[in-house]
């Protein structure tokens, strides 16, 4: 149902008839994210320029009751920017500036729709840099990252985004502006920036966000090296940790993600293996030195196959361009895919994995795995052709890998976030009374329901009368934690 | 999304729905399009092109109207094709757009003049020359129809087109280059080389300069007479018929010389001719013989390079004088994006004694020039001439190089005044030669 | 009218907590070991006390993992002993773990202590939660992996909430290594030589765990480094040599009277046991305040503090002021667009526990308005703003 001429009025009001995308050809381009397979068309696609244009547009919206979406780069993984039937996607890419590198106080202002990459961009002059580095740094808006509270390679030493913002400056659902956090970490009263962070769009649209920056560490080192098995690359990452040792990155791929990462990039991986780690340890120069030395020999106990250190920082570069270029590369291999992004104890990620093996076996569906080794949060990538008729199946196997990795006391989703793709998955990890809180908490924010409707939580719409029925979470019945 | 109709695109090489299907909409083809980085809207990026393909291939939009408009608003760069980790080949579905709009868009009566006019004269050496002339360019061309068109009724768009004429000599206009150039020492290749046909009116002097580099770096040089344009600007604006008609005719030229490369020094020639293999992969008459021709073409830069790179009789062999100062290479789009010739071009300046290389900042985004784009799309080609102006001022720069005449006359545009007058804005052979030479940098 | 005095309930078990919470009607505060008690607003009109230290003891701990859950009422220093022979540790060294701080206590004040440089607050460190809301709902969030970004992430709102929007049963965290050598440097001098030394320190790649200057006569800067047994000395010998004329490695124990001070208490403290802090002087009053890290000091500096300690490179610091300056110190504060908050003060002062208003007030209060409804939790937590 088009919206009403009046209410469309009011938007050109705010913003001017070119910054109102309503021809229903140009605001097409605008159904989905990075996720393609749930696809909507919204009624109007608005780009404002400034905060104050966000608020003046969400104004409009919660007076007529018009839900919206929040849009950055729309690179998500989990349909969190599908927009919403009869409603608007407000696209904050244009707030795209960086409004203060603070090199004194370590940290940067920055507009949401300021890419990742850019902010370590302004930092680096300085010295400085923005530790969360997700795969699509280059491309995904800052604005995004603190919805989706976005993780990286580096995130296993850092932290994710929740531990690198200052404060936000939102624009809740009912169009007023406030700050959240402040200008250090000490806090008044409950962390509602915390709370903000990883909502996923859902409780209102960010304008303006401080970040931690840190300052570039004085080494860095980075190794490849190949191994026999993903058991035995496992093993390594087990005794770095048990060694004390906390590296920056330890990422793991198996020779399908190699496959495609090496024919995006040509990055020097080797193609032969059956899985490559990649650990890098930074700090300072002493400790670096010492911990690689150890990094090194815990490789060979492992019958490593093959070790490349990186000489320089292009050979670093180029080891970092092969990693992140795996997900989209997979294109290479496959008409489609899907990235899972699940989380479980890094103890039992080959017991996981052998798991998932088992299970691409049985469905004759193949699955290539990229994983931040580190913390557990695997990338099973769910290969099929569309073509080929194979989508369901696809869709099943993922959706029960990501179930494997809750009943494996693990997590739906280590970064990509629930949006529409798990809502429906929710209730395997998370019980009704916990949902309910949840709602609770939304509603405080967004007593209408308009700022990003329908994603996170199960709703009939979306998983059918009945969403997916509790089970016992395992550690429950384990007995480690109780419910009543 | 099954297919919702009858596709709207016509039966003569449509997009083909694999190249779409590779797109997985990951966007990471969003910050190098200069057309996003401008607006910032969906529907001006890649992936949203893509998308808008796929919906025509579709049955589900048509193409005039908003899919023709964003279409045009390309400016074919490739940007995207580099930064695309999926191999999405975005080239190949863009060439198969063009022509399909160009077919099946009627467009509006004022912007078919002026590409009428722009396509009147661009491929025809001859008529350049005439431009080259004094006095205002409507006189020099009356006899040409389309031009005599567009003067009638649209005079501020001609104006316009003249004022992207670069100054030239009348000697250098009507100047040729010997057809054939022997290898000083001995011979390690031999090479053909086109002429081309806006680089050979206004910039004969980097033709020379091609052809001294090539044969004081042991390469037998032919330049072959009656060569015609390689249909580079025909091709990138969809004008496939005509265009094709000029590859042909290339290929015709050029496949029974017997040299180990066809080279060029113009990017943009050079990624449609190494792209003949393709655009007529469906003739049978010409497909092979397209095929064979591709094959052997290479940028002046390349050859240069994979001869400095020789185990056998390997590296330069011309002496060289020290070239002082700070040079800019800009990556032409053409060069880089479209035939990922990036490294060859750095590495044979290299060879210059003492130059000190520096980038520039958003290398990989467009200038603006994108041939015929700063004609039909003024406004924007504005802007990005003036943020890239910006970035080559932050590199302090003595001299920009840059291997594209579209590329040089966009900088030439922007850049303006450094404060010891213009920058000069040189091919990289030009540098080279002026070191082989030992004679002072060319001021342009 | 007058209530009878409150009860004190003591459940053991989660399900006992919300039990107690159902079963109980009125006003709950919201306790863990007390050693916070007197923190923020004065609590009022309670009609009982839930106390948690009943509800203590680790629930699973993985070392392979390096998290643990425990539940809320176990003393931090408790855990920190039983991991300690896995060469593990929570990052945390608020001021107050040494007196008994409950895990629960600990997040719902956001407390931090001088690591918080590198390891950041409680809050970055917690990765899951149980919690009993005021009617008795029981919410789980979070969980037991370190990377999560599944649901809300309820851990962040029960941060910092005085036991005002719920009671924490259980919580998840995240451990680090017991790093193998340890060492502080100090460096004698008043608080703008600190901070100036501080300015060239966070400059420098020399990764210092904390950054604090402690008041005294002049005071002094100490910095704490972590690393490697063979390889330590090497960086402090930079340190020391960056630091420059004074500086000189100094026992841990420097940090026990860092925790004195940060309470308020002349020091040394850390005599451990009892559940109240040390003694605040009669008339004083200890404060938490936040401000961007280069506007601490001259903040600092302009305040009537008696007893400061100063994260130089976090830009929190603990003051102990006269009571009478607690409302121009809020003042101050927020003048320098700082964040400041009440802690101990002598039983009958009354002076605000906050300074003005966030702007976030509306929502906080609509918050606690949807997960307690009639304000029966910790009422005056937050007075004056609600
Ligand atoms: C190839 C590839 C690799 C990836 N690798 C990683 C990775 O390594 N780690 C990782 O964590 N993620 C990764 N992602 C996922 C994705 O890039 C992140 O989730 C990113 O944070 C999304 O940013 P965006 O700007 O594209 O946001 P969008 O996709 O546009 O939006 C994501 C969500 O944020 C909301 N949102 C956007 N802007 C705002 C705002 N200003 N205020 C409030 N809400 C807003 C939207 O409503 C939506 O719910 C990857 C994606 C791709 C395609
Ligand atoms: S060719 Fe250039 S302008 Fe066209 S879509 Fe690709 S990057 Fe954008
Ligand atoms: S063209 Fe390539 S980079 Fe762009 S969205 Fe498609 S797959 Fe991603």
């Amino acid at each position: 149902m088009p919206l009403d001429r009046r209410i469309v009025d009011e938007f050109v009001g705010v913003l001017g008839a070119a910054d109102v995308l309503s021809d229903p050809i140009r605001t097409r381009t605008y159904e989905c994210d990075g996720l393609t397979g749930y696809r909507v068309v919204p009624e109007l696609v608005l780009l404002p320029r400034t905060a104050e244009a966000v608020a003046g547009c969400v104004k409009v919206c919660a007076r007529h009751g018009v839900p919206f979406v929040a849009r950055g780069a729309g690179t998500g993984l989990s349909g969190g920017a599908l927009p919403v039937a009869d409603g608007v996607v407000i696209g904050l890419n244009r707030l795209n500036r960086v409004l203060e590198v603070d090199v004194e106080n370590r940290r940067a202002v920055l507009e949401p729709g300021v890419t990742n990459l850019e902010i370590t961009a302004a930092a680096s002059p300085f010295g400085l840099y923005y530790a969360p580095d997700p795969s699509s740094q280059q491309v995904c808006t800052i604005g995004g990252n603190v919805a989706e509270n976005s993780g990286g390679a580096h995130c296993l030493k850092y932290g994710f985004t929740t531990n690198h913002v200052l404060s936000l400056e939102v624009v809740l659902p009912d169009g007023s502006l406030v700050t959240l956090g402040g200008d250090s970490a000490e806090q008044q009263g409950p962390d509602l920036r915390g709370v903000f962070l990883g909502s996923e769009g859902t409780l209102g649209i960010t304008t303006k966000i401080t970040v931690r920056l840190l300052r570039t560490p004085e080494t860095m080192r980075t190794l490849l090296a190949d191994f026999p098995s993903v058991a035995a690359g496992g093993q390594v990452v087990s005794d770095i940790v048990s060694a004390g040792i906390v590296p920056a990155a330890v990422e793991m791929m198996d020779a399908l993600a190699i496959e495609a990462a090496e024919g995006a990039t040509g990055a020097g991986y080797s193609l032969d293996t059956p899985a490559a780690l990649v650990v890098e340890l930074d700090g300072t120069a002493e400790e670096c030195d010492d911990q690689f030395e150890q990094v090194k020999a815990i490789c060979d106990k492992h019958g490593c196959t093959r070790l490349h250190i990186a000489g320089s920082p292009e050979e670093r570069a180029n080891i970092w361009r092969g990693r992140k270029a795996a997900f989209a590369a997979v294109g290479r291999i496959s008409p489609d895919y899907i990235v899972q992004d699940g989380v479980v104890p890094r103890t039992r990620l080959s017991e996981v994995l052998d798991k998932i093996a088992e299970m691409a076996d049985e469905s004759g569906i193949r699955v290539a795995n990229v994983f931040h080794a580190g913390d557990g949060n695997l990338h099973p990538l769910v290969l099929y052709s569309e073509a080929n008729g194979e989508a369901e199946q696809a869709e099943t196997l993922s959706s029960r890998i990501a179930e494997l990795c809750v009943e494996m006391g693990g997590s739906l989703s280590g970064e990509h976030g629930i949006g529409t793709d798990k809502a429906c998955s929710m209730p395997r990890m998370f019980g009704e009374e916990d949902l309910e809180a949840f709602h609770r908490v939304r509603a405080a924010f967004d007593p209408d329901d308009i700022c990003n409707p329908g994603k996170l939580f199960p709703t009939p719409r979306l998983c059918g009368e009945r969403p997916g029925k509790y089970r016992p979470h395992p550690l429950e019945e384990h007995g480690a934690i109780e419910r009543l | 999304m099954p297919q919702q109709g009858p596709s709207a695109f016509d039966a003569i090489r449509p997009p083909e729905r694999e190249l779409l299907d590779d797109c997985v909409h990951c966007g990471f083809c969003l910050p190098t399009c200069p057309t996003y980085q401008l607006w910032g809207e969906e529907m001006d990026s890649p992936r949203g092109r893509i998308l808008l393909m796929d919906l025509a291939q579709k049955g589900d939009i048509g193409l005039d109207g908003p899919f023709t408009e964003h279409m045009d608003n390309c400016l074919g760069c490739m940007a995207c094709v580099t930064a695309c980790p999926s191999g999405v080949q975005y080239d190949k579905l863009l060439e198969s757009v063009r022509p399909q709009i160009e077919r099946n868009v009627t467009r509006t009566k004022s912007d078919s003049l002026f590409r009428e006019a722009i396509f009147a004269l661009f491929p025809y050496k001859r008529r350049l020359r005439a431009a080259a002339l004094p006095g205002a360019l409507y006189q020099k061309l009356a006899t040409v129809p389309a031009v005599r068109r567009l003067a009638a009724k649209l005079p501020g768009r001609l104006a316009a087109m003249e004022s992207l004429l670069p100054p030239v000599t009348l000697r250098e206009a009507f100047a040729t280059l010997p057809v054939h150039t022997a290898a000083i020492g001995k011979r390690r290749a031999r090479v053909a080389l086109l002429s081309g046909c806006v680089q050979d009116v206004f910039f004969h002097r980097v033709n020379e300069a091609t052809v001294r580099v090539l044969s004081a770096e042991g390469c037998d040089v032919l330049v072959p007479r009656e060569q015609q344009c390689c249909g580079a600007l025909e091709v990138h604006a969809g004008r496939e018929e005509s265009a094709l008609g000029r590859a042909r005719r290339t290929i015709a030229r050029f496949e029974t010389l017997d040299v180990d490369a066809i080279v060029t020094n113009v990017a943009g020639c050079g990624s449609s001719m190494k792209e003949y293999g393709h655009l007529l992969a469906d003739d049978p008459e010409w497909a092979a013989r397209a095929e064979a021709f591709s094959a052997r073409v290479r940028d002046v830069s390349e050859v240069l390079a994979e001869l400095y790179s020789r185990d056998d009789d390997g590296g330069p062999r011309a002496p060289r004088t020290p070239v002082q100062g700070r040079v800019a290479y800009h990556d032409a789009c053409h060069l880089g994006h479209a035939q990922g010739v990036r490294e060859q071009p750095r590495a044979v300046l290299r060879t210059i004694p003492e130059i000190e290389l520096v980038d520039i900042a958003e290398a990989a985004l467009c200038c603006g020039s994108a041939g015929i784009y700063n004609m039909i799309m003024p406004d924007a080609a504005a802007e990005l001439g003036e943020r890239k102006a910006g970035k080559i001022r932050d590199a302090k720069p003595d001299v920009v190089v840059t291997a594209n005449p579209g590329c040089l006359l966009q900088i030439r545009k922007y850049l303006g005044e450094g404060a010891h007058g213009p920058v000069p804005l040189l091919h990289p052979v030009q540098l080279l030669d002026a070191s082989i030479r030992g004679v002072e940098v060319p001021r342009s | 009218m007058t209530r009878a005095a409150p009860t004190t309930l003591r459940p053991t078990t989660p399900r006992e907590v919300r039990d107690a919470v159902l079963d109980t009607p009125g006003r709950l505060a919201v306790a863990g070991a007390g050693t916070a008690a007197d923190w923020a607003g004065r609590l009022h009109d309670i009609d009982a006390r839930l106390e948690t230290t009943g509800l203590t003891g680790v629930i699973a701990h993985n070392p392979g993992d390096m998290t643990v859950s425990v539940h809320a009422g176990t003393p931090l220093r408790d855990l920190a002993t039983e991991i300690g022979t896995h060469q593990q540790r929570v990052a945390l060294d608020a001021a107050r773990v040494g007196r008994g701080a409950t895990v629960g206590g600990l997040v719902a004040t956001a407390d931090a202590g001088p690591s918080a440089l590198v390891y950041g607050s409680v809050r970055d460190l917690v990765i899951g939660t149980t919690t009993v809301l005021a009617d008795g709902t029981m919410v789980r969030s979070g969980g037991h992996v370190i990377k999560n970004v599944a649901g809300y992430d309820m851990a962040k709102l029960l941060h910092g909430s005085y036991g005002t929007l719920g009671v924490l049963v259980e919580v998840v965290l995240r451990l680090h290594p017991v790093p193998k050598a340890t060492a502080t440097v100090a460096v004698e001098g008043p608080l703008q030589a600190a901070a100036e030394h501080t300015a060239r320190l966070v400059q420098s790649p020399l990764e210092p765990i904390a950054c604090e200057w402690v008041s005294g006569d002049p005071g002094r800067l100490l910095v704490r480094l972590e690393g490697g047994e063979s390889t330590l000395h090497l960086r402090v010998a930079r340190l020391v040599e960056l630091l420059g004329d004074g500086a000189h490695e100094v026992d841990e124990s420097v940090w026990d009277e860092h925790a004195a001070l940060t309470a308020g208490g002349p020091g040394p403290g850390g005599d451990g046991g009892d559940t109240g802090g040390p003694a605040v002087a009669p008339d004083g009053a200890v404060l938490r305040i936040g401000a961007a890290p280069t506007r601490l000091a001259p903040l600092v500096a302009e305040l009537p503090a008696t007893a400061v300690t100063a994260g130089l490179g976090t830009g929190v610091a603990t003051v102990t002021v006269p009571g009478a300056a607690v409302a121009e110190t809020h003042d101050a504060v927020a003048a320098a667009h700082g964040t400041s908050a009440l802690r101990s003060r002598s039983a009958d002062l009354d002076a605000p526990a906050w300074g003005p208003a966030p702007s976030g007030l509306p929502l906080l209060k609509a918050i606690k308005n949807r997960l307690d409804p009639d304000g029966r939790l910790s009422p005056g937590r937050f007075d004056p703003w609600m």
